[in-house]
């Protein structure tokens, strides 16, 4: 058949009531599920799993794309608002949507986050539909080595959100690789600081750590000083996003949305690394890089674009290779796998109108995400006008809740406790948290992979530099730590006499 | 504070928190098989390696301390009544710590019902009926919602069980 066939086939699959109708359901469960803290896009799919049994295949996939893609999205809503991120991959618009929201322009940030969310949803799509086959060969090529250069550049990312002091930077960083150590051991599965506790041995919650280092610490320092928020209560704002807005966070959006498809091709790295790799980059080229932490929209336009570019490129390996992305398209595969249909190079000739149309229905799906999208924002606009008195107790009932509900631990809950004290203590010590996040994330990725490379490589460094991906990763790891240098030291020259200034 | 005392303290504070990890920590609570071929393999280069890059760090902060000027003006807390804030501050890590007390023994509803209530009255809430209406309706809510449609095993408690 050719591609004009396919495309009819699948349109004939998605122009129908029942497919439009599970596309809108799951974008809207999605983006709900997605604004509750715990409530991640992950566990919204697994739950949606049972209710597409009964479904065609089509229409029960497309109803889990709808969840992933709004659940990838609704996480965005509680970071703006209260600090609090839906999901990891939105754990990167915490650092200006919040402070966006505390000057009043809530509105504002959320409404860039839909916008962002839709232009990389878009160009994922589209990315999906032009170069699965390329950009699945290209991901294959990824070894171990390869993994830990990607990973090792990523850590660079350390420094663009370091904020004043890149040391300060550093030694957060440092706590969140340490404590990305705790748990067995992944080749000799041994205990690291598991301290005999069998809570410990699979590491610390991701969830749990992100709440405990964002949410709590708020929550704690208006205990010790509830004057300064005395009766203060946010609204959304006057200001909605405009188009100017937009365009001046275009060359961010488009640049988080081929970060995110190029992360997301590659299975094992998720959307979290991609939100703040975009998040990073846009900051090194905005000509309003200091305001990036303070409140800066461009920053909220690119870590919503890097997040929500991985969404249709997570689904390349798997519809090109039948290999899952991440845990969302590994509960999706099994959602092909219930209606008979096996993910992989021959799913192109066998299912042809099935890939177009779930093609097609991933296109509309970035237009119910805008409109979906639109009405939650305008629905979850409330969140911001409770007095801080209630609005701060609550969030930490939601937050016990929400930290419980991931694994049905109390332990994650303690855990969560323990991380907010030491999130306050960064806070009183201006330690940036967003280093400690990022490293607590690529942590077990950077170890894992540079330690099955020298497996592999029997202890020789060389196999490091295996292959140009290799050296192209290399090469921009020391171009990004000479420029951070040199950066540093210019500001140090710069800033030591205004502190000499300001401090006499 | 001060950015040079600032340092100076994170400074410190990472060489001993190092010198904690690579004397004690890691040789206690870090095992590792005997027949490792390499150390780069084995499971205690990564601790080491970051227990030694976050002393580095810390020297680092200490030796950026010395170049910067010392502060002339005097430290100003950020409180009012800092005794009061400190009370404060160790009532609310109290809560915590009943809280995980509790959650098995009376419930995740009631827990939250009383830390909804307490963290009110800690943040001084300027609408006491409110927040008092909220700490009895945002559990229940919250159960409702992660107990019937989530299907998340909310614990219960010995006492009085819901729905």
């Amino acid at each position: 058949m050719s591609f004009i066939d396919n495309l009819m086939m699948g349109l004939s699959m998605v122009a129908n009531v029942g497919s439009f109708l599970a596309l809108g359901t799951g974008v809207a469960v999605g983006v709900f599920a997605g604004a509750i803290p715990g409530m991640s896009a992950t566990m919204a799919v697994a739950l949606t799993l049972p209710f597409t049994f009964a479904l065609q295949p089509i229409t029960g996939i497309l109803l889990l794309l709808g969840v992933y893609k709004g659940g990838i999205f609704g996480g965005s809503i509680p970071a703006i608002l209260i600090k609090t991120p839906g999901t990891p991959a939105s754990s990167a618009t915490v650092l200006d949507g919040y402070p966006l929201a505390e000057m009043g322009q809530a509105g504002k940030a959320l409404g860039m986050a839909l916008w962002a969310s839709c232009t990389a949803d878009l160009i994922s799509n589209l990315a999906l539909i032009l170069f699965a086959g390329f950009l699945a060969s290209f991901a294959l090529s990824f070894g171990p080595p390869e993994f830990f250069t990607l990973m090792l550049f990523s850590l660079t990312i350390i420094a663009g959100v370091s904020g004043e002091s890149l040391l300060r930077g550093a030694l957060s960083a440092m706590l969140g690789l340490l404590l990305a150590t705790v748990g067995l051991d992944l080749i000799y599965g041994t205990n690291r600081f598991t301290f005999g506790n069998a809570n410990l041995m699979g590491g610390l919650n991701f969830i749990a750590v992100l709440i405990g280092l964002f949410a709590i610490p708020e929550i704690i320092a208006m205990v010790w000083n509830p004057k300064v928020f005395d009766g203060q209560k946010r609204s959304m704002g006057k200001s909605w996003v405009s188009f100017a807005d937009y365009r001046r966070c275009f060359k961010s959006i488009v640049r988080g949305s081929f970060i995110g498809v190029f992360l997301g091709a590659i299975p094992g790295i998720g959307a979290a690394p991609s939100a703040f790799l975009s998040y990073s980059e846009a900051r090194r080229t905005s000509p309003n890089r200091d305001k990036f932490g303070k409140g800066e929209l461009e920053g909220v336009a690119a870590a919503e674009a890097g997040n929500n570019g991985v969404a249709g490129a997570t689904l390349i390996p798997l519809l090109a290779l039948g290999i899952p992305g991440d845990v969302i398209t590994a509960i999706i595969i099994g959602a092909f796998m219930i209606h008979g249909l096996q993910p992989g190079p021959m799913m192109f000739i066998l299912n042809a109108d099935i890939i177009y149309a779930l093609f097609i229905g991933l296109i509309v799906s970035s237009v119910f995400l805008f409109f979906i999208g639109s009405v939650a924002i305008h629905g979850f606009k409330y969140v911001a006008d409770i007095p801080r008195g209630v609005l701060f107790p609550a969030v930490l009932v939601l937050c016990i809740f929400g930290v419980f509900a991931v694994n049905n631990s109390i332990f994650d809950v303690g855990v969560m406790f323990a991380m907010g004290w030491v999130g306050y203590f960064m806070l009183r010590y201006r330690i940036p948290a967003a280093p400690f996040l990022i490293a607590f994330i690529l942590g077990p990725l950077l170890e894992d992979n540079f330690r099955q490379a020298m497996l592999m490589s029997g202890s020789s460094p060389v196999i490091l530099f295996r292959g140009p991906i290799t050296w192209f990763f290399w090469a921009l790891t020391v171009i990004t730590v000479f420029a951070i240098i040199r950066a540093g030291i210019k500001a140090t020259r710069r800033q030591g006499p205004l502190k000499v200034e300001s401090q006499t | 504070m001060h950015d040079r005392t600032l340092h100076i303290q994170l400074g410190i504070g990472a060489i001993v928190a190092a010198a904690f990890l690579l004397l004690v920590a890691i040789p206690v609570w870090v095992s590792s098989p005997s027949n490792v071929p390499n150390i780069i393999l084995s499971p205690l280069f990564w601790p080491w390696a970051l227990a030694g890059l976050t002393g580095i760090t810390g020297f680092g902060m200490i030796l950026t301390s010395i170049r910067q000027p010392a502060a002339t003006k005097p430290e100003v807390c950020d409180v009012d009544d800092a005794p009061k804030a400190w009370g404060r501050l160790a009532s609310i890590a109290a809560v915590m710590a009943v809280t995980m007390l509790m959650l098995p023994r009376i419930g995740m509803v009631w827990t939250s019902m009383l830390v909804f209530a307490v963290t009110a009255f800690l943040v001084r809430t300027n609408h006491p009926r409110i927040a008092l209406t909220s700490a009895v309706l945002v559990p229940l809510v919250l159960y409702a919602f992660f107990a019937h449609v989530a299907g998340v095993a909310v614990p219960q408690g010995d006492f009085v069980r819901l729905p």
